[in-house]
């Protein structure tokens, strides 16, 4: 539902709103580490145990709960940049699509160590052939990103369809989320048993 | 190449052998004799995974052991010394309790004793002592904090590290290793190129970096380190070691074990490539069952950047000695060099993850520097790591508990050596600790002659077993497998190892 723009632009957040963002940091983070966790799980317990795995998968996802608080942080302080001639939700749907655009290039980044991936020959010896390979890694890198990140934010802020699709989308997420924090809760347990 | 010790030399050192062991360390050329040995401190140094084959001392045709020869010239140099296992965590644990791997039962990775054998240990054997002790390898570590209650410091390894995950270390102390572990993989993308972490990697990597920016120029292979960037020099080591040491109260047992030249082999920039185009050609070896399908290339190369990795904790034992000299410490202290196991670059393998055990992975240095000592003595007479706490309690004044399996070394007691002891070293990484033996690789020397058996790996098909006999004075380079050809001495040293297999299984076998 869209709020009132008079009562709430008049503060920056409200706390329901604060609560959403988090949820939204806290989503790719907590999928990312679980993901990356599971598939070291056997590496672990073939090593040491079962329980050490468990204990390292735990760590991990209270690390990745700090982590979201951390990106909480940036994206609030991140959020007072923007103006305020925008209602409170519409400034919340900009901060958690830029946060998930952000996820998304940082898991992308990743995957391609993770797959394995290499440059094909032909555009490695083009690129050396340049003169200034880095150079145009970054101007290509530049282009690639600058859109993905400036057209979801603009049509975030000037589209009321795109903005009510966000807000439904983030609603299901900030779900999805909810069941992370709840397997954090357990995994501060764990640390706890096995700290003590 | 030369092999680390020829037939004639063997001999020669094996005639020594008998002259040390009647001319005991009572006669002129130690200086020991006059003072208390109840008072005198022992400083343990071990480096990890220091393989004797590789160092010149031994007769390694690449000069790796320059000032190691130096200050053999005044100690006992030990020429046939065996690591209780292939990897830290046996080896380390044997030489801790004096005990072999299936007693202790710490054989698996980053294993502890078992909790009836806790109190067998050197620290709690020096319990007059002021016992300190120092590792960066997490798997000693494991053992060291096992033995906590008999420790007076423990000095935690990232005091050590130029750059260290100390806050994680801190806040998880009674679950470091998971704990680091699980921090390394969360925000340090190392050589893997990912991390749990999806935006703090970056942030964090920059911060370390700054930390270690004016050393990296020292070491053009990369700083040394153990998980990640967990960083360290020898240098830091060793001058914290030479500016503690004269502070710590009298006597006392110092327990030091320095992670170089386990890989990654990161030397010293003055050490650099020093054996990279040298004409030195290791003898070839035949691919073993249990190769790593490594190049030539490749173990060659390795084995360049590990020599060149001694040559570093070369220097720095040569400075940490000189050190203690300066402060006159070394005049009431025994010193210990030694290596909790080898590594080796043969036969398809490298390293010493592997269920092989031959020479280069099992065999280790051990010199004793005798307080006052002035001359050099050379003992070829087959060694154990066992036989160090019953040794240094022996020299110390001190009596050997009976649950220490290990004897006291020549020359340091007037008993013979039983030419027919037998030495042991186990592997049994995937082994359950309170099982009965069903996966591993057995060692027996007896005299020249070594006998290997694997059992229960996949790789050895049907029969589930190997068995390999050399004879180590005719053959150090065990090219030879003599099992199909000498069956009466191959048989009767598998008789005894099967019979003392069993020994210690019945006490894990369910009835």
């Amino acid at each position: 539902m869209i709020e009132s723009p008079t009562v709430q632009n008049k503060t920056w957040y409200t706390r329901q709103g604060l609560w959403s963002l988090f949820l939204i940091c806290a989503l790719p983070i907590h999928l990312w580490t679980l993901i990356l966790a599971v598939k070291d799980f056997s590496w672990v317990s073939e090593r040491t145990n079962a329980w050490d795995a468990i204990g390292l998968l735990s760590y991990g996802m209270v690390f990745a709960f700090v982590e979201s608080l951390a990106v909480t942080l940036a994206a609030v302080l991140l959020g007072f940049l923007i103006s305020r001639q925008w209602e409170q939700g519409r400034r919340i749907a900009l901060l958690s699509t830029l946060v998930l655009i952000a996820a998304l290039w940082a898991m992308a980044g990743q995957l391609y160590f993770l797959w394995g991936i290499s440059i094909p020959g032909t555009i490695l010896g083009f690129l050396a052939g340049t003169g200034h390979p880095v150079r145009i890694l970054y101007a290509v890198g530049l282009a690639l990103v600058t859109p993905t990140v400036l057209i979801p934010a603009y049509l975030v802020l000037e589209s009321d369809r795109v903005f009510q699709a966000v807000q439904e989308f983030s609603g299901r997420l900030a779900l999805l989320a909810g069941l992370y924090l709840l397997i954090d809760a357990v995994c501060l347990v764990i640390l706890v048993a096995r700290n003590l | 190449m030369q092999p680390p010790i020829d037939r004639r030399e063997f001999l020669k050192l094996a005639g020594l052998l008998s002259l040390s062991v009647s001319a005991p360390r009572f006669l002129p050329g130690t200086a020991a004799a006059g003072q208390d040995p109840g008072r005198q401190n022992v400083l343990v140094i071990v480096f990890d995974a220091l393989s004797a084959y590789n160092l010149s001392l031994y007769g390694y045709p690449r000069e790796t052991t320059p000032n190691l020869a130096r200050l053999a010239g005044r100690a006992i140099v030990y020429h046939n010394h065996f690591a209780g296992g292939n990897f830290t965590t046996p080896g380390t644990a044997s030489l801790l309790t004096g005990t072999l791997p299936w007693t202790h039962r710490a054989f698996r990775y980053n294993a502890r004793v078992i909790e009836p054998r806790e109190q067998d240990n050197l620290f709690h054997a020096f319990e007059d002592y002021y016992r300190v002790t120092y590792s960066h390898n997490p798997l000693v570590n494991t053992l060291l904090k096992q033995f906590n209650r008999d420790l007076d410091l423990y000095l935690p390894r990232e005091r050590l590290f130029l750059a260290n995950d100390g806050p994680i270390q801190n806040l998880f102390r009674n679950d470091e290793d998971i704990a680091t572990t699980s921090w390394v993989r969360a925000v340090k993308r190392n050589e893997v190129g990912y991390s749990y972490s999806l935006f703090l990697t970056h942030l964090y990597e920059k911060y370390q970096d700054l930390k270690i920016e004016k050393y990296k120029p020292l070491f053009p292979r990369g700083l040394p380190n153990i998980r990640g960037d967990n960083y360290f020099t020898l240098e830091q080591a060793v001058d914290w070691i030479g500016s503690q040491v004269g502070d710590f109260p009298q006597p006392f047992i110092g327990y030091f074990h320095f992670l170089p030249p386990h890989f990654p082999y990161k030397t010293h920039q003055e050490f650099f490539e020093r054996f990279a185009r040298d004409k030195y050609k290791p003898v070839e070896k035949p691919e073993d069952i249990f190769n790593q399908k490594k190049s030539p290339a490749t173990l060659l190369k390795w084995r360049s950047w590990y020599d060149e990795f001694i040559l570093y904790i070369d220097r720095e034992f040569g400075r940490l000695y000189e050190m203690l000299e300066e402060t006159g410490i070394l005049e009431n202290t025994w010193v210990v060099f030694t290596s909790d196991h080898g590594e080796l670059f043969e036969r398809g393998i490298s390293g010493h993850t592997t269920p092989v055990l031959h020479q280069p992975v099992v065999r280790v240095p051990l010199l004793i520097l005798e307080p006052g000592r002035r001359n050099r003595t050379d003992i070829a007479t087959p060694t154990s790591a066992i036989d160090v706490l019953p040794t240094l309690l022996h020299i110390t004044g001190q009596s050997v508990p009976d649950w220490a399996e290990g004897t006291v070394l020549p020359p340091f007691t007037t008993d013979r050596q039983d030419a027919s002891r037998s030495l042991y070293a186990l592997q049994a990484v995937s082994n359950e600790q309170l099982s009965p033996l069903a996966q591993a690789s057995t060692m027996l020397v007896k005299g020249s002659h070594k006998l290997v058996y694997y059992s229960g790996y996949d790789k050895l098909g049907d029969t589930g077993e190997r068995i390999e006999l050399y004879d180590l004075e005719a053959d150090p380079e065990e090219l030879t497998n003599l099992y199909p050809s000498q069956k009466a001495i191959g048989s009767e040293l598998l008789d005894e190892l099967q019979a003392k297999l069993e020994e210690v299984n019945r006490p894990y076998r369910s009835t």
